[in-house]
């Protein structure tokens, strides 16, 4: 909800979920799932800071590319 | 105006140079200042500003829904602070936001309450510096 309200703002957001089911219930207009990520750790394991990077870069690449918008991608990023 | 259909996506293109983009981040992972109150376990409508330049050091999570041990340690595994701050600067974003925003999430039986703080919520992140956000939950 925060996310569409944002969005009708006219500021792009994307989301980054490890819960893409309840999350897709909501039609992110942008969003990654980084797959095998586990709840509490969208962005990886603590000091892990070269997959936290991978993760943030990959969400910031979805402003740089065609999107469809609703649809959650699953990424395969190496925990 | 009309409410949209929850079947309809908002929209907003980006047709800038994320180089010169300022980002910031949007958590529902209950993160907050330590010198902030803390989010009620159970669920939460509240949300606390997070001013650009806060030490990652004096952040953390409160969450009844998600083990925060890992967040807890080191807060970018769900707040990417640090890691968004690297990227600009060395370029690869613009800059980051002067605020970034800490809340909790909507449990359902809360909805009605998430319903207007969503958009408090979206207008911190109008008057604050942000061009994009990036938005993480727990």
């Amino acid at each position: 909800m925060i996310q569409r309200e944002i969005e009708m703002l006219g500021i792009p957001t994307v989301l980054i979920t490890v819960v893409p089911q309840e999350s897709a219930v909501n039609h992110p207009p942008r969003a990654i799932h980084p797959v095998g990520f586990p709840i509490g750790n969208p962005l990886g394991k603590p000091h892990r800071t070269e997959v936290q990077r991978a993760v943030l870069l990959d969400a910031l690449k979805q402003f740089e590319v065609l999107n469809m918008p609703g649809k959650i991608l699953d990424r395969h990023i190496a925990p | 105006m009309s409410r949209m259909s929850k079947k309809c996506v908002p929209y907003t293109p980006f047709t800038g140079k994320l180089s010169e983009a300022t980002v910031a981040l949007v958590s529902t992972a209950g993160v907050h200042r330590k010198d902030q109150p803390a989010f009620h376990p159970d669920g939460d409508p509240t949300y606390r500003i997070i001013p650009g330049d806060t030490d990652t050091r004096e952040l953390m999570a409160t969450h009844g829904h998600y083990d925060t041990t890992d967040a807890n340690t080191d807060i970018n595994c769900v707040f990417p602070l640090d890691r968004l701050r690297e990227l600009a600067a060395e370029g690869t974003v613009g800059g980051v936001g002067n605020k970034h925003i800490g809340a909790m999430g909507f449990s359902m039986k809360l909805k009605q309450m998430y319903e207007e703080v969503a958009p408090a919520i979206a207008k911190e992140v109008e008057r604050s510096s942000a061009d994009l956000v990036v938005l993480t939950g727990g």
